[in-house]
């Protein structure tokens, strides 16, 4: 078997307050380990503000910008143009986003941002929901899904972010999920050597909200890897699409079955996603294949 | 005074809050045994020689075979391999080769002429084996590596019981059987040629040694009422595997009826083959259920050997051109116990065969008459407590005299644990209490995603035209790139690969890497068993610290 070949270097601290089991922490200690010492990380309002400290403690030792969730990659465009001021060009400014301030409240900031191209690493947490506070729908949240806001299942479909920001036309962008520490290693790596603005998005399985038991976070996100309901791939300077999984190996149905949030619905409906994500599947294969 | 303003900067880091309260169990690294090693007769620790196949450390692998068993190419060759059916990768694609990549570690040792440390006669007691075949041997093997003074006795002039004498050379080439009982005398076992077949020549042993091991085997076949022994036709089946393992011929006739479905009818038949006789083999047991190994039934009818299954011998007519056999199909349930069954003749099925000759080749029993009265019956067997020793004090047995398990491995395994009790017997200790039986690792903690499919690397046959020719060995032996290739789709379970996985998936940096192993962090780990589920070799369980508050 494969090994992950991985080793601390003493950026991200345990007692840190992330649910037991939690994923996301997990993508952080990866993300800024690959990072460095040589970073200012900006944070909105999300589990990952939470995560990185509750006042006086940190869990970061690089310092972290707690902003407002209108205006993360605003802020991070700022801290940058400063840093270069200060003759620091080289320190990397690090947007760490839940998916409500990236695909929904912070969306015009980070439009406005990628159009200027500005030299920031832009990482979204992708929980699929508002989820620190206490789990309600945002636009990235999948059709079917219950959140608090969408008891009876969410009856549109997940915005897609990656080709919003593509039309932006960013240097890269790119998909990567805690289950698959290897590539997530190697895109951090890659956005590093890349000038402009560059954006993660990782699929994070939310225990409480998605309703997945406190060891399982790594499966559902193989799953969906998997399933090809979120499939790993970059898009360089919007044009060039690079599918970064070989196949998919199964049906959204175990996927689905996983989740507690999915648990209401109906054969009909496991169905419809299952069209909509072969569809989805076809369409980024197509556009992998044209560039050629 | 003015109220102060909070700085805008944090001051310390989150190490300071021990999260570790959060949780009600804790991972524990343990090592478990695996499905393999529990099937297995000899207690082999499976997981450990393969991982040492697949860092190709053939050496080590080498030691830690032989710890259970004096034989690895021997039982890569016979053994049952029930590690096969128990293996865990059977839930995945198939199961492991394990016996074939045994095999290929005990020919390394012997091309190689790996020995084993000599081990000095530390202890002064002595113990008499009578019979060398595979459990007085390995008996004597675990005995002598124990320090004691040992001596064989053995009525044959080679050594090795039925593998030398019952196993055909076309699956164990004497060679190999050679220089794997020479290790085991070069640890310096002494050996007499001489049987022990009456009471006075026991007694004569109990007064020269501290204790003994009866390993004689069963020899006597049993018999089938309708035959009749007297008449030249009938041939014994270990005579007749005797005489031409020993490269001498049997007269026999063209057309030969070998009656039984077990391993040693398939030798039988199998020989005769290979001797350009024709051959049918008649079964009680219906085809699919003989009891001889699947492989061994299947090479046996690539070799042309006829099959009727599910019928008896009723009457033998000896006429002009030679005998005619009415047999009758029957009913045959098996029994609750291994070898018991029950048969029901289904009238009007009557048929007969020709031939010239009949091996019957029906089982054997095990004979301690001749030592005298004292010696209690188990049923077919003599009797022995769970230590192995007899109702006389000091005088231990196993292997086929004492156990329905025949087949090598048991009796390796047997002659293994009866040297640990005959050790406990002369340090005056009692026999050690069955440890706490664990449980095997099961498939639901191996975590598969880290194994991709991957398809099984069997032996390769002779070709079956090419088999009859002479008595070579049919199965090829596995290449170097082979065994590594099957190695590594092992999942090592319950024994740690020190993969990294456990350490790299926690979400709280609560584990430490030591310089082999790790540790968990009590203060900071929550509990959420991530590490566990992400193991791809179910080495770590949780372990609950908090007994549930039930009302
Ligand atoms: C034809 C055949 C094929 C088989 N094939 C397989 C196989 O493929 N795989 C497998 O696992 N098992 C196989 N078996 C079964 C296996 O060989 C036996 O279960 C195993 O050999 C039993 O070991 P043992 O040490 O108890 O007895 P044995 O192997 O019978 O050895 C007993 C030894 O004691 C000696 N002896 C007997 N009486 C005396 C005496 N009075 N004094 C001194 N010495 C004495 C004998 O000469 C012999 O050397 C086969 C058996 C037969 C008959
Ligand atoms: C403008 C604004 N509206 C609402 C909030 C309250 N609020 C804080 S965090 C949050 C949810 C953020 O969701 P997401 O970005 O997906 O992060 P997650 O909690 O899921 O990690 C909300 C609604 C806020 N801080 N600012
Ligand atoms: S996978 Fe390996 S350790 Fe597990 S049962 Fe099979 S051979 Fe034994
Ligand atoms: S992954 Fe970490 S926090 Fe979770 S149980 Fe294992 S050691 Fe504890
Ligand atoms: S995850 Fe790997 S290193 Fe950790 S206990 Fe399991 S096998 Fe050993
Ligand atoms: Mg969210």
């Amino acid at each position: 078997m494969e090994c992950i070949d991985y080793q601390d270097v003493d950026i991200f601290h345990s007692g840190h307050v992330a649910c037991a089991g939690c994923v996301e922490a997990l993508s952080l200690r990866v993300i800024l380990n690959i990072v460095g010492q040589d970073a200012v990380a900006v944070v909105p309002p999300s589990c990952t503000a939470v995560i990185c400290g509750i006042y006086p403690n940190s869990a970061l030792s690089i310092p972290a910008f707690h902003t407002s969730l209108e205006s993360a990659a605003a802020t991070a465009s700022g801290v940058k143009r400063a840093l270069l001021a200060k003759g620091k060009p080289d320190t990397t400014v690090l947007c760490l986003a839940g998916d409500g301030g990236t695909y929904d409240i912070g969306l015009q900031s980070l439009s406005s941002a990628a159009e200027r191209n500005e030299d920031i690493l832009y990482i979204c947490f992708d929980n699929e929901g508002y989820m620190n506070t206490g789990g309600q729908k945002s636009s990235s949240t999948p059709e079917g899904a219950a959140t608090g806001s969408t008891p009876l299942g969410k009856t549109t479909r997940k915005k897609n972010l990656v080709d919003i920001m593509a039309a932006h036309r960013v240097p890269y962008i790119t998909t990567t999920s805690p289950g698959h520490i290897l590539d997530m290693k190697a895109k951090v790596k890659k956005a590093l050597q890349i000038k402009g603005t560059k954006i993660i998005i990782v699929l994070i399985p939310c225990l409480a909200g998605w309703g997945v038991a406190d060891d399982a976070g790594i499966k559902a996100a193989r799953m969906a890897v998997d399933s090809g309901i979120f499939p790993l791939y970059e898009v360089e300077d919007g044009e060039r699409y690079t599918v970064n999984q070989l196949a998919r190996t199964q049906s959204v149905k175990p996927y689905l079955a996983l989740q507690k949030r999915y648990r209401h619905i109906s054969e009909e409906q496991v169905e419809q996603l299952q069209i909509h994500t072969d569809k989805a599947w076809q369409q980024l294969l197509l556009r992998a294949d044209q560039q050629q | 005074m003015e109220p102060q303003a909070s700085p805008l900067w944090t001051t310390r880091t989150t190490l300071d809050r021990k999260t570790g309260t959060w949780r009600d169990a804790i991972p524990d690294y343990r090592t478990l045994p695996s499905p393999c090693l529990g099937a297995c007769p000899v207690n082999g620790h499976i997981a450990d020689w393969i991982g040492h196949i697949r860092k190709q450390e053939y050496h080590a692998a080498w030691l830690v075979l032989m710890d259970n068993n004096p034989f690895p190419a021997i039982a890569g060759r016979i053994c049952h391999h029930p590690c096969e059916t128990a293996c865990n990768r059977q839930y995945l694609d198939e199961s492991i080769s394990i016996c074939a990549l045994e095999r290929f570690v005990g020919d390394m040792a012997l091309a190689k002429d790996w020995s084993l440390p000599s081990s000095d006669l530390v202890k002064k007691e002595k113990v008499a084996v009578v019979g060398a075949g595979p459990a007085g041997l390995s008996a004597a093997y675990q005995l002598r590596r124990r320090g004691l003074q040992v001596t064989l006795f053995e009525s044959q002039n080679q050594l090795g019981g039925l593998m030398r004498y019952g196993i055909p050379a076309y699956r164990l080439e004497k060679r190999v059987l050679d220089g794997e009982i020479q290790r085991i005398l070069d640890l310096g076992v002494i050996v007499e040629h001489r049987p022990i077949t009456t009471q006075q020549q026991l007694e004569q042993l109990q007064n020269s040694f501290d204790a003994i091991y009866l390993a004689t085997g069963a020899a006597r076949s049993k018999t089938l009422p309708v035959l009749d022994y007297a008449k030249p036709w009938v041939i014994d089946s270990v005579e007749f595997l005797a005489t031409t393992n020993a490269n001498k011929s049997h007269p026999t006739g063209q057309h030969l009826i070998v009656i039984g479905g077990g391993s040693a009818a398939m030798d039988v038949a199998r020989t005769a083959r290979r001797l350009g006789k024709s051959v049918t083999v008649l079964t009680l047991e219906p085809a699919g259920h003989l009891p001889a190994q699947h492989t061994e039934v299947e090479e046996a009818l690539e070799e042309g050997i006829r099959f009727v299954s599910g019928a008896m011998l009723q009457q033998v007519n000896e006429q002009t051109d030679g005998l005619e056999l009415t047999c009758i199909e029957v009913e045959f349930t098996a029994g609750y116990r291994k070898g018991e069954f029950t048969i029901k003749p289904k009238s009007g099925t009557a048929f007969t065969l020709k031939a010239n000759a009949i091996v019957p080749s029906i089982g054997q029993d095990a004979n301690y008459a001749i030592w005298g009265e004292s010696f209690k019956a188990q049923g077919p067997i003599l009797k022995t407590g769970s230590d192995w020793q007899t109702e006389k004090k000091g005088i231990f047995a196993g292997g086929d005299l004492a156990s329905m398990e025949r087949f090598v491995t048991h009796a390796v395994g047997m002659g293994k644990q009866a040297a640990a009790a005959i050790a406990h017997y002369l340090e005056g200790q009692s026999p050690t209490s069955d440890e706490k039986t664990v449980a095997a690792v099961s498939i639901d903690t191996i975590n598969t995603y880290y194994y991709p499919q991957q398809d099984r690397i069997d032996q390769q046959k002779l070709p079956s035209r090419q088999r009859l020719q002479n008595f070579d060995e049919v199965q090829q032996p596995l290449q170097e790139v082979q065994a590594d290739a099957e190695a590594i789709r092992c999942f090592s379970c319950g024994t740690c690969i020190y993969c990294d996985n456990c350490y790299a998936y926690c979400p709280d940096m609560a584990i430490t890497k030591l310089e082999k192993g790790y540790a968990i962090k009590s203060d900071y780990c929550k509990g959420c068993g991530l590490c566990v589920a992400e193991c791809p070799t179910g080495s770590i369980v949780m372990q609950k610290e908090y007994e549930e508050i039930t009302q």
